[in-house]
């Protein structure tokens, strides 16, 4: 008779143990999916890293436009083309349209096929009649067409640093392969030289995480003020915005231009430098 | 031959200020006329500017160098006092509603602009009451 009664003690310890295994099991499922939501999403190739694709009119002719931001950032800054150009930061914000291209607004500003950079002529922007075989529409409307680009990402920044994803910019611009042009005639607005604005760091969020190393410099050259302030950082008062790794992986912040165009979140090192380099 | 002098010289003098007025004033709104008239058509086959135009350009014209000049200084926004800001978020209230009467287009880009500009210094004029607090 007692070894019946501590069989059945066993077998109701094997389940005891059994549900505390399932139990572990379903909290680190959880867990891990929810730490699969806040990772940084693994960074794409370079050539693809911030690439838009405008379908306004899905499946009509002449196609989707793409539109590859490493492209354009090694001529332009990004104040330039979001604020004086007016581009917006979200998709499907700007409002941009064959017309407006045709009355010199959006890609129209530059592509007018009379504004002259680097000597070259920049090709117009949507002429008013589409001709399908008008192979300069191929150029921007290129979604699912070979050989039609005139660039290539691998060959357009051969010469240009690279960084531990893709090409360096800072140190292409510090170095002047690149000059980012920050004014554009007709558009931009003459101003005084900005003042430098103070670098600062920031202390994280959690004890664990290293300080970020916050350049306002270098951010207000490219950027200028409007491009972040109010609608990116909307207040200045230290202490009463509560961002975190969380937020900018949900494209808030930082992660409003980090993970979609400037180097991916995974570059952890680049903003906390005695952080770890990368995070696959 | 005195007499016929005489008697012409009377003569002219009473007819001709009478005649002499009616043609002058005829010449003078001719060449008036003529002058006017080629003036216009002058102006016209130059391409230059008709009143309303021109008008229409100087009004174009006021709202572009009132956006610039105030939306050109966002730079030095931290440099402005709390009551250059106030002016600052204030001519960018009253610009609105003529950035608003433009085509489409402008409208579409200028408005945005404005917007942006307009929520920089109302961010720095915030940033500078808290501070003084």
């Amino acid at each position: 008779m007692p070894t019946s009664s501590m069989q059945k003690g066993k077998k109701r310890n094997e389940s005891g143990l059994l549900l505390l295994v399932l139990a572990c099991e379903v909290l680190l499922l959880a867990h891990s999916a929810s730490a699969q939501i806040y990772l940084p999403q693994r960074a794409p190739e370079p050539s693809e890293y911030g690439k838009v694709i405008l379908d306004n009119y899905t499946g009509a002719e002449p196609g989707s436009v793409v539109f590859d931001h490493w492209l354009h950032r090694s001529m332009f800054t990004c104040r330039v083309c979001h604020v004086d150009v007016g581009f917006a930061m979200q998709a499907k914000a700007t409002g941009i349209n064959a017309k407006t291209n045709r009355e010199g607004f959006h890609c129209g500003a530059c592509h007018d096929g009379k504004r002259v950079f680097e000597g070259k002529t920049i090709f117009a922007a949507c002429s008013d009649a589409f001709n399908s075989n008008d192979r300069r529409c191929d150029r921007c409307h290129s979604l699912g067409k070979k050989g039609v680009r005139k660039y290539g990402y691998k060959e357009f920044t051969a010469k240009f640093p690279k960084g531990i994803y893709g090409v360096n910019w800072e140190e292409a611009e510090k170095s002047r392969i690149i000059k980012p042009v920050d004014f554009v005639e007709g558009l931009s607005v003459k101003t005084a030289k900005m003042q430098n604005r103070k670098d600062f760091s920031v202390e994280a969020a959690y004890p664990w995480v290293e300080p970020i190393d916050f350049s306002h410099e270098k951010h207000a050259i490219w950027n200028g003020c409007e491009l972040c302030h109010p609608e990116i950082f909307p207040t200045a008062q230290k202490g009463t915005m509560r961002f975190s790794m969380f937020s900018n992986i949900e494209g808030k912040y930082c992660g409003a231009c980090h993970g979609k165009v400037a180097f991916p979140l995974n570059n952890c090192q680049a903003c906390h430098p005695r952080g770890p380099l990368w995070a696959p | 031959m005195a007499f016929e002098a005489k008697f012409f010289k009377a003569r002219f003098w009473a007819e001709c200020p009478a005649k002499f007025e009616t043609r002058l004033k005829r010449t003078i709104i001719t060449v008036l006329l003529f002058l006017g008239l080629a003036g216009l058509c002058g102006v016209r086959a130059v391409g230059g500017p008709s009143a309303s135009a021109s008008q229409a350009d100087a009004a174009q014209e006021s709202w572009r160098t009132e956006f610039y000049n105030i939306c050109g200084k966002t730079e030095d926004a931290m440099t402005f006092s709390q009551e250059e800001l106030t002016d600052l978020i204030r001519r960018c209230d009253s610009l609105q509603p003529q950035i608003e009467k433009l085509d489409e287009s402008r409208k579409k880009v200028y408005l945005e602009r404005l917007r942006k500009c307009r929520g920089l210094y109302a961010y720095v004029l915030d940033a500078k009451r808290k501070e003084k607090k």
